[in-house]
C-alpha cells in the first residue's frame, strides 16, 4: 500500500484541475477569501494613502483606515460565502 | 303641617322685630295670640275641609262608612264651644267665623243622614230611569241620538231593540211571526183562527147560530131574542129540551157573560137540540103513516104483520133454492114496503106452489133413482157373467201359449248353446296358434341377439389385442423420443457446461483486470464479453445494470488509492471537525487552529464525534473492510460529509462492482451446479 501512494498522487491533482474535488471545497473558499482580503485591503490602503496625501497632510491614519475598510469588507464577504455554503449543505442533508 | 311650620316660623321671625320695636309690644302680643289662634284653627280646619268633602265621597262609596265621621266631628264641636269665648277679644273674627257655619249643619245632619241618603238614591234612580227611558224614546226619534245611545249607554241597545221589536210585532203580527219563527214553521205551524171565523160543523142551522153568536158580541139583547126564536121554531116537537134551552139562554145574557162563555153555552144548546131532533126524524116515518089511516077511517085492518120468509125442507135442489131465494127477496121487498097485507095472499099461494113444486121434484127424483138402481143391478150381473167367460177363455189360451213358448225357448237355448260352443272352439284354436307364433318369434329374436353379442365380443377381443400392440409401439416410440431428448439434453448440458466455464473465465478476467491494475482503467471489454457469454441471464443482466456506468467507463480506483485519498480527506475533515452550525469565518479559523492541537485516537474508538469516526474508518480501511468504512463515513454530517462526498462515491462504486461480480460468480457457480 505504501508503495502505491506515490504513484497515485499525481492523478488526483490532474483530476482536481478539471473538477473541484469535494475535500478541496473548503480550501478553495479559504483561498478566495485570502485573495479577496489582499485585494480589498490593498485597495483600501491605496485609497487611504491617496487621501492622506491629498487631504490630511500625509498623516498615517487615513491609510490604516483604508486598510481596515478593505479588510473588513473582505471578511464580511468571506463570512457570507461560508454561511451560504453551510446553508446549502444543510439544505442538501 | 307645612303650613303650620311656616306660620310658626313666621311668628318666631316676627317676634324679634316686635321686641326691637318696643312700643308695639301690645300689638305684637295680640298678634302672637292671633297667630297662636290662627295656628290652632289652621290645624283644625283640616278636618272641617275633610268633612265638607266626606258626604260626597260617602254617597259614592257605601253607607257602611258613616261611623268614622262622628268622632272627628265631635272634637271639632267640643273645641269650638271652648274656643269660642276665647276668640272674641282677638281681632280674629274674620278668620274664625268660617268654622261655625259648617259645624252647625253637621249636627242636624247626623239624624237625617240616612233619609237624605235614601232620598238621594231614590232621586238618582228615578233620574236614571227617566233619563234612560227618555234616551230610549228619543233614540227612536232621532237617528244620531240612537247611534250614540246604543253605543255608549249600557243596555241601551238591548232596550231600544226590544222596544222596536215590540212595536214591529204590534204592527205586523204575521210578518213578525214569520220572521221570528222561521224554524218553527217547519216543525209545527200553528195557525190560530179566531173562534168566530171560519167554517163550523153546523151546516144548515149553524148558519143562523153562527151569525147570531157573532152578533151576540155586539148586541147581546138581539142575540138573545134570536136564539129564543130559533130554538122555539126548531124544537117544538120536543118541549122538554126546548124549555131547558130557553131557560138557559134566557138566564145567560142577564149575567154579563163574555163572548166565549156565551158562545159555548149557545153551542151546548144547539147540540142538545140536534140530539133531540135526530131521534125524532128517525121515528117520525112509522107513526105518521100508521096513525093517518087511524085518524081518517077507523078501518078493520090491523097492520099486517110482516110476511115470514119462506123455508122449504129438503131444499137441496138448486132450482128450488133459487125459487125460494127469489120469493124470499120479494117477501122482503114487500115487507120493507109495508105492503104485506096487499100481497100476502098471492105470496101465500106462491109459497104453497113453491113448496108443492119442491115436493114434486123430490118425488120425481126418488122414482128416477129407484129405476136407475134396478138397471144398474141388471147390468152388473150381465157384466159379471161376461167377465167370468172371458177369464176362463183367456186362461185356456194362456196355458196353450205358455206351453208353446216353453218349447220354443228350449229349442232356442239348444241352438244358442251349440253356436257358442263352436265359437269357443274356434277362438281357442286361434289363440293357441297365436301363442305358438309368438314363442317362435321370441326364439328367433333371442337367436339374433346371441349372434350379435358374439360378434361384439369377438370385435372387442380383437380390438383389445390390437390396442395392446399399438400401446406397446407407442411406448416404444416415447422411449425413443426420450432417448433423443436425453441426447439433446446431454448436448445442452455440455453446452451449458461450456457456457458456465466461459462465464467463470469471463468473471475471472474482469476480476483480474480490476485487481491487476495499479491505477484505474476501464473494463468495458471484459463486461461486454461477460454479458455475451451470460446470454440473457437475468441475474447477470441485473448485476451488470446495477454497476454505475462511470465505473466501467473510467475504471475503479484500487484500495491503495482509496486509502491514500482517505488520508487527505481525513486531514480536511479534521480541519472542519469543530465547526458549529452556520459557521462564519471566525469559527472556521478557530476550528482550523484547534484541530491542529487535537489528540489523535487509535483503533476502533468509541464515540459519535468526527475524530473517532475518522479513526474507525481508517482502521476498517487498513483491515480492508471497505463496506464498514463506507458505512462509518456515511454517518458524518455537515461540512465533514460535504468534504468526504467524493471519496464516499468512489468507495461506493468499488463496492457496487465488487458486489456485481460476486453475484455473477455465484450465478456461474449455480449454473455449473445445476448442470451437474
Amino acid at each position: 500500500m505504501a508503495d502505491t501512494a506515490p504513484a497515485t498522487t499525481t492523478s488526483p491533482t490532474s483530476r482536481a484541475v478539471s473538477r473541484p474535488v469535494s475535500e478541496a471545497l473548503l480550501n478553495e473558499k479559504w483561498d478566495r477569501c485570502f485573495s479577496n482580503l489582499i485585494i480589498k485591503s490593498s485597495l483600501g490602503l491605496g485609497f487611504g494613502v491617496v487621501f492622506s496625501v491629498l487631504l490630511f497632510k500625509r498623516r498615517a491614519w487615513p491609510a490604516f483606515v483604508g486598510v481596515g475598510f478593505g479588510a473588513g469588507r473582505a471578511y464580511e464577504e468571506c463570512n457570507s460565502s461560508l454561511k451560504q455554503a453551510a446553508k446549502e449543505i444543510r439544505k442538501q442533508a | 303641617m307645612l303650613r303650620t311650620s311656616i306660620r310658626s316660623v313666621r311668628a318666631l321671625g316676627s317676634r324679634p322685630t316686635a321686641a326691637v320695636a318696643g312700643r308695639q309690644w301690645q300689638a305684637s302680643a295680640a298678634r302672637r295670640a292671633v297667630v297662636s289662634g290662627q295656628r290652632f284653627y289652621a290645624d283644625d280646619k283640616k278636618p272641617l275641609v275633610d268633612e265638607a268633602k266626606l258626604p260626597a265621597a260617602e254617597t259614592l262609596t257605601a253607607p257602611t262608612t258613616p261611623p268614622p265621621p262622628p268622632p272627628q266631628t265631635t272634637p271639632a264641636a267640643t273645641i269650638t264651644p271652648e274656643q269660642a269665648p276665647l276668640t272674641p277679644p282677638a281681632p280674629g273674627p274674620a278668620v274664625v267665623p268660617p268654622p261655625p257655619p259648617p259645624v252647625a249643619p253637621i249636627v242636624p245632619k247626623k239624624k237625617g243622614f240616612f233619609r237624605r241618603l235614601r232620598n238621594f238614591l231614590l232621586k238618582l234612580v228615578l233620574l236614571g230611569v227617566l233619563g234612560f227611558g227618555g234616551g230610549v224614546w228619543y233614540s227612536r226619534i232621532n237617528d244620531n241620538f240612537h247611534d250614540f245611545f246604543t253605543q255608549y249607554v249600557p243596555y241601551g241597545e238591548e232596550a231600544v231593540l226590544y222596544l222596536e221589536e215590540l212595536d214591529f210585532r204590534k204592527r205586523f203580527p204575521n210578518v213578525a211571526n214569520r220572521v221570528t219563527g222561521r224554524r218553527a214553521d217547519t216543525a209545527s205551524e200553528q195557525v190560530s183562527i179566531p173562534a168566530q171565523s171560519g167554517a163550523s160543523w153546523r151546516v144548515a142551522d149553524g148558519d143562523h147560530a153562527g151569525r147570531q153568536s157573532s152578533g151576540v158580541a155586539q148586541k147581546v139583547v138581539a142575540a138573545k131574542d134570536a136564539v129564543k126564536d130559533t130554538v122555539k121554531d126548531i124544537v117544538k116537537p120536543e118541549p122538554a129540551a126546548v124549555t131547558k134551552a130557553t131557560t138557559e139562554t134566557a138566564a145567560l145574557p142577564r149575567v154579563e157573560a163574555k163572548d166565549a162563555a156565551l158562545e159555548k153555552k149557545v153551542k151546548g144548546v144547539e147540540e142538545k137540540k140536534e140530539i133531540a131532533v135526530i131521534p125524532a126524524a128517525a121515528t117520525s116515518s112509522k107513526p105518521k103513516e100508521f096513525r093517518a089511516p087511524d085518524v081518517n077511517e077507523p078501518s078493520v085492518w090491523p097492520p099486517a104483520s110482516p110476511i115470514d120468509p119462506l123455508s122449504v125442507p129438503h131444499a137441496d135442489d138448486a132450482i128450488v133454492q133459487q125459487l125460494v131465494h127469489m120469493l124470499n127477496d120479494i117477501i122482503t121487498v114487500i115487507n120493507y114496503d109495508g105492503a104485506a097485507d096487499k100481497y100476502s095472499q098471492t105470496i101465500w099461494k106462491a109459497k104453497d106452489e113453491v113448496s108443492k113444486v119442491g115436493e114434486r121434484i123430490l118425488s120425481i127424483k126418488s122414482a128416477a133413482e129407484e129405476e136407475a138402481a134396478k138397471q144398474v143391478k141388471a147390468r152388473i150381473d150381465s157384466f159379471d157373467k161376461h167377465a167370468n167367460d172371458l177369464v176362463s177363455r183367456l186362461e185356456a189360451i194362456m196355458l196353450a201359449q205358455e206351453q208353446q213358448w216353453r218349447r220354443e225357448f228350449e229349442a232356442e237355448v239348444e241352438r244358442l248353446k251349440h253356436n257358442y260352443d263352436d265359437k269357443i272352439k274356434l277362438i281357442q284354436e286361434r289363440e293357441q296358434k297365436l301363442s305358438e307364433q309368438k314363442l317362435q318369434n321370441k326364439l328367433l329374436e333371442q337367436a339374433v341377439e346371441l349372434q350379435r353379442q358374439f360378434s361384439r365380443d369377438i370385435k372387442k377381443h380383437v380390438e383389445e389385442e390390437r390396442e395392446g400392440r399399438l400401446g406397446r409401439i407407442e411406448s416404444l416410440s416415447r422411449a425413443v423420443s426420450e432417448l433423443e431428448k436425453l441426447t439433446t439434453g446431454l448436448n445442452e448440458v455440455v453446452d451449458t457446461n461450456l457456457r458456465t466455464q466461459q462465464l467463470h473465465v469471463a468473471v475471472e478476467a474482469v476480476r483480474a483486470s480490476l485487481e491487476d491494475a495499479h491505477h484505474p482503467r476501464p473494463f468495458i471489454k471484459e463486461l461486454v464479453a461477460l454479458k455475451e457469454i451470460a446470454a440473457d441471464d437475468p441475474v447477470v443482466d441485473a448485476a451488470i445494470a446495477s454497476i454505475h456506468p462511470s465505473a466501467y467507463q473510467r475504471g475503479i480506483s484500487t484500495s491503495a488509492e482509496l486509502i491514500d485519498r482517505f488520508r487527505r480527506v481525513a486531514a480536511e475533515v479534521r480541519k472542519a471537525s469543530l465547526l458549529p452550525e452556520d459557521a462564519g469565518v471566525a469559527s472556521h479559523a478557530s476550528s482550523y487552529l484547534l484541530s491542529k492541537v487535537m489528540f489523535k485516537k487509535q483503533g476502533l474508538a468509541a464515540g459519535d464525534d468526527v475524530e473517532s469516526i475518522l479513526t474507525r474508518t481508517q482502521t476498517f480501511l487498513e483491515e480492508g473492510d471497505l463496506d464498514n468504512a463506507a458505512r462509518e463515513m456515511n454517518t458524518l454530517g455537515g461540512w465533514a460529509k460535504t468534504l468526504s462526498r467524493d471519496w464516499l462515491s468512489e468507495v461506493r462504486k468499488v463496492l457496487e462492482v465488487q458486489q456485481a461480480l460476486d453475484v455473477i460468480t455465484t450465478e456461474a457457480r449455480l449454473q455449473s451446479l445445476k448442470v451437474e
